[in-house]
């Protein structure tokens, strides 16, 4: 065989064991990282004895729905389409006036450094200090625990990260794109409209992702702004733990039913996530 | 740049095309504003009052709260417990992160599979993680004490919630397990967006790999590193849900944070005025930092 | 004939009196409330299974007797004062009826959170039923400064539930006389009962330890308040309103807590409600303390109901026997007290629909509902014939609650309690966390003193002196 064919065959098997190499380390770093999710999964379907079982049960003996069931019937089910709600209302607001103002500051330089600044400080602020003051603003307005009120709170909370995100993909976008299109006879919102939502597609669903975890996440918020119209599901989950009683496997359900609709985002979504991260907040 | 237009339109769309860079940015900073400006107005107001749980005295105090900040350890503590916290767990979640990264930059059979699964813990509430965790950590119902027996051959029984020396290790597993596939999908992205000409090129003139990602990957994708550290950072500086779910802060106060003590002081406490005055204290400082931290960014490209 | 007329009138009028005199509290309540028929009035509960009663029972019966419509706000139990205090400073007026512990109520009394029921019980016609309440809760969970803000209506205390099959096995006994010279029996002093759980912890182990109770922070209050008291502890120095928990009594306290994990089953430090209730259902521990849903579960009472499918099916119904704790004076751990608030804009609904609620009629209904969480605490409630007939060792079950409950201890109940109750707190976590007793116990004094001293110690030594004044504070 000839010296090169041999290299060549080293080369090959070389890259077949590193390809097998990385194969395993990726398995075993998705099932460390997924196990704790799976054993979530597990109590939502176990039986009470399962679930208080010492040493613990590690699989369901059989798969059943009883809890998710009991979930519905009691009416709890209803806080996680609160969630959804509030959390798709306020990313899509979030998304539209964020992307509007990033592009004002992308293009414009509106505002300058100070302003860009003051905007990303508003992320900074630790919820706690400011939920009882935000909490005497809403009963004045009248707002609290309601659909509105939640809303607007959570547009007002992504904002800043929206802002920050789409400012750094609009800077990515070639300009000569829209110069051309205003030569052509386009307005300024025509050119948006056209020209510049399409192009930064990839970093909008980026951003629209996390806006819509950290919405429908949030838990220090609702807790002290609801009360018992508007609960969403982190809320109601810690309800389970009661002082004379501790609902594991209403807690372990609920966390399921919450969890499942942003994991069929991020399913749909996923491929965009890692090109769209990709391009974002880079140029700052 | 301000090629506007010029034939017809009413003098709406030309009023509204003139002025476009304000009327984008109204919506967006009216709401911040009402939400930004009138707790930060209240807090400052409130914070040189007098109210606690029994007073309602809103009569001007001074710096009665500011001087009580200075002599109240547990304050302080809190302080230095979030930056411990914090201080680990980045470099952690970092590291990991971009090991992660560069296991699945190259092509991987089902890589988009293995990529979206292993982004579900970011997904979670940090509140249903903390509980979980704790699950996970109990004596008696969780598997990783019985998980720790059989690899050691004899039953353990650490109670990671409560002693001393496992709290924190407890903390950051479950923190690190959260957020490190964050960082790794940013840093994946960021990395996947290096131009692959400069890699190869270096590779065939035979430069080693820890060189090449030195000189050329690293500078590539820092902006974006720097603005996932200053995010994580940040959020870090406010973790609440993980600990509490976890210790409430205990043993004692041995795990609290700044955000679980202002909680404790505010809402449990109804020390209003104090909570008020290390809310200012807190936003200082973290005002300071990040403009710190940025004005670093801007000029490092 | 006038004679006549006036005759029939009188006799008319006269059974017309008796019916109306006859006529329940309950029945007061929901005629009266018919005229707020349409509203809605909100009350704060419980999160989680205490809800279940006015969502499943009482709101539902309440909307059709009277038209009323009950919005039931679950607030976890850790948040429930916060979130009252907190509606009441917004001035909000989003609650109209309360559940409160009875601990806070002098906090919320002395912010202006309650309302002054007195009107309304002479109104309504409420008091000869309230003075059926069990004295140790009629008089000391429904008062402050003279006057009624909250129906007490809930029978908390802490029972000691022990496997009697296990206490009354011959072999067992034999063993245990030879080894102690005393028969074994539930125990009277925690020595006693350090040593029945060691005896059968050495005896079992694994399978079985001798006790287990839940040891979490939360409810760290509780049991140092009842161990310490029993041990002869008295928490302030009256005169000088100094605390004294950091004394023989307070270290002998923690100390033996410590100590008896030995022989509870590992990590009981961490234990909360559903530990210690899951391994007594499941036969692990031979000895529990804690509230009376214990024991009804335990006798698998109500454990059919859907609203209690996560609880372990019980091993051991019929097997337990009821004793009143070590130092035979029960804490009467939490409680609840039923209150108007007084920003609320529908206070006489809110208050009609609590008088039905609190009344003998549909109390011994409620604290029968197998979810219930509600103890017994009306004279009736231990004596009704239906409860007695539940299950076998029924009677002897409500026997020990009606004695417990007449040598319980209260609460503690001082200004600012919830910040002593942190201390305690913080201080059980770090008992488990492994601290010397005495610096922590010190520790704990220290900042006790420094909170008196910050309220002001002549206003709390007055309020020391009133709560320790009542027949329930300590140890008789």
């Amino acid at each position: 065989m000839s010296a090169a064919a041999k290299a060549r065959r080293q080369l090959s098997r070389r890259r077949a064991w590193r390809l097998a190499l990385r194969y395993v380390a990726a398995v075993t770093l998705t099932v460390m990282f997924l196990f704790p999710i799976y054993w979530l999964f597990s109590i939502s379907m176990k039986t009470p004895e399962e679930i208080f079982a010492s040493p613990p049960v590690w699989y369901p003996a059989s798969i059943q729905f009883d809890n998710f069931r009991a979930l519905f019937r009691g009416g709890d089910a209803v806080t996680v389409w609160n969630s959804l709600f509030i959390a798709s209302v306020s990313t899509a607001l979030a998304m539209f006036l964020g992307t509007l103002c990033a592009y004002s500051l992308s293009r414009f330089k509106t505002g300058g450094d100070n302003l860009a600044i003051w905007i990303i400080s508003q992320r900074m602020i630790p919820p706690i200090v400011i939920v009882f003051p935000l909490f005497l603003l809403y009963v004045w307005l009248g707002w609290v625990d309601t659909y509105h009120g939640m809303i607007l709170l959570y547009t007002a909370f992504n904002l800043p990260y929206v802002i920050w995100m789409m400012r750094g993909y609009i800077n990515d976008i070639p300009i000569e794109l829209e110069e051309s299109a205003l030569v052509d006879g386009c307005t300024r919102w025509q050119v948006l409209v056209k020209v510049v939502f399409p192009m930064a597609r990839t970093g909008l669903f980026a951003t629209a992702v996390f806006t819509f975890v950290f919405a429908w996440n949030d838990f220090i918020f609702a807790l002290v702004m609801t009360r018992s119209e508007v609960t969403t599901y982190p809320v109601q989950v810690t309800h389970y733990f009661g002082g004379q009683s501790n609902f594991w496997a209403k807690i372990a359900a609920m966390s399921v039913l919450g969890a499942a609709p942003v994991f069929v985002a991020v399913a749909f979504l996923q491929r965009y996530l890692v090109r769209g991260i990709s391009m974002g907040a880079v140029k700052g | 740049m301000s090629i506007l237009a010029s034939d017809g339109g009413s003098r709406l769309s030309r009023f509204s095309d003139r002025n476009f860079k304000y009327l984008v940015v109204a919506p967006a900073i009216l709401i911040l504003l009402l939400f930004g400006i009138f707790p930060l107005i209240y807090t400052l107001l409130v914070s040189f009052q007098n109210i606690n749980m029994m007073e309602t005295d809103t009569s001007f105090s001074g710096l009665l709260q500011y001087r009580l900040l200075f002599s109240d350890a547990r304050l302080w503590q809190s302080l230095g417990h979030t930056l411990l916290i914090a201080a680990i767990a980045l470099p952690i979640e970092l590291i990991a992160g971009l090991l992660m990264a560069i296991l699945f930059l190259e092509r991987l059979p089902g890589r988009q599979l293995f990529v979206s699964l292993l982004v579900l813990p970011t997904m979670i509430a940090p509140i249903v993680a903390g509980a979980t965790w704790r699950l996970l950590f109990d004596n008696r119902f969780g598997p990783i004490n019985q998980v720790l027996g059989w690899i050691t051959g004899e039953p353990q029984a650490i109670l990671w919630t409560i002693k001393p020396d496992y709290v924190y290790p407890a903390i950051l597993i479950a923190e690190v397990w959260q957020w490190t596939p964050f960082m790794f999908l940013i840093l994946l992205a960021a990395m996947s967006n290096v131009d692959s000409s400069l890699t190869e090129a270096a590779e065939i003139d035979g430069a080693s790999p820890l060189r090449i990602f030195r000189r050329i990957v690293l500078p590539a994708i820092w902006p974006v590193m720097t603005i996932a550290l200053l995010i994580r950072g940040l959020d870090l500086f406010r973790l609440f849900d993980v600990v509490w779910a976890l210790t409430q802060g205990g043993p004692g106060t041995m795990t609290e944070t700044i955000s679980i003590y202002a909680y404790i002081q505010g809402f449990r406490q109804f020390e209003t005025s104090y909570t008020a005055a290390i809310a200012f204290l807190v936003i200082i400082m973290l005002t300071v930092s990040v403009m710190f931290a940025l004005k670093r960014m801007e000029f490092v490209r | 004939m006038k004679m006549l007329t006036a005759i029939i009138s009188g006799v008319i009028l006269a059974a017309t009196a008796t019916t109306a005199a006859a006529q329940s509290a309950a029945d007061r309540a929901v005629e009266a409330a018919k005229q707020f028929a349409g509203s809605e009035i909100s009350i704060v509960w419980e999160a989680g299974l205490q809800s279940l009663d006015p969502l499943n029972f009482s709101g539902p019966r309440w909307e059709e007797l009277t038209g009323i419509k009950v919005k039931v706000i679950e607030v976890p139990t850790s948040e429930m004062f916060t979130k009252i205090l907190q509606e009441h400073r917004a001035g909000t007026g989003a609650y109209d009826a309360l559940n409160v512990i009875p601990s806070w109520m002098p906090d919320l009394v002395n912010a202006g959170a309650l309302e002054v029921l007195d009107p309304y019980v002479d109104k309504y016609g409420y008091r000869s039923e309230l003075d059926s309440i069990l004295a140790t809760y009629r008089d000391n969970q429904m008062k402050v400064d003279g006057k009624i803000y909250g129906f007490p209506d809930d029978g908390d205390l802490f029972i000691l539930y022990y496997r009697k099959d296990l206490f009354e096995d011959a072999t067992n006994m034999a063993e245990f006389k030879a080894k102690h010279g005393y028969d074994i029996g539930p125990p009277q002093t925690w020595e006693e009962y350090a040593d029945i759980g060691q005896f059968f912890t050495d005896k079992f182990a694994p399978e079985l330890y001798g006790a287990g109770q839940f040891r979490q922070p939360a409810y760290g209050i509780w049991l140092f308040e009842e161990r310490f008291r029993n041990t002869g502890g008295r928490f302030f120095d009256p005169d000088t309103m100094r605390a004294t928990i950091n004394d023989s009594a307070g270290v002998a306290t923690f100390e033996g807590m410590r100590n008896d994990n030995a022989f509870m089953p590992p990590g009981v430090e961490s234990w909360g409600f559903v530990e210690a209730l899951s391994s007594f259902l499941l036969g692990d521990i031979a000895m529990t303390i804690s509230w009376p849903p214990f024991g009804r579960w335990a006798a698998g009472y109500g454990t059919d109901d859907d609203a209690l499918s996560w609880v372990p099916k019980t091993t051991i119904a019929g097997k337990v026997g009821y004793a009143l704790p070590p130092g035979g004076s029960p804490q009467l751990a939490a409680g609840f007290s039923l209150s108007v608030s007084s920003s609320s804009p529908n206070k006489e609904a809110a208050y009609l629909f609590i008088q039905w609620l609190n009344s003998e009629e549909i109390s011994l209904q409620r604290v029968q509902l197998p979810y219930a969480l509600r103890d017994p605490f009306r004279e009736s409630h231990f004596t009704d014939p239906e409860y007695l007939s539940r299950w076998d060792d029924a009677p002897a079950y409500l026997q020990t609650l009606r004695e417990g409950a007449d040598a319980g201890l209260l609460d503690l109940s001082i200004l600012q309690i919830d910040k002593y109750e942190e201390v305690l707190r913080q201080a059980t976590s770090r008992l488990w966390a492994g601290e010397e007793v005495q610096t922590i116990l010190d520790d704990a004094a220290a900042q006790w003193d420094a909170l008196t001293d910050r309220i002001g110690v002549d206003k709390q030594r007055a309020a020391y002196s009133d709560w320790a004044a009542k027949p329930n504070a300590y140890p008789k």
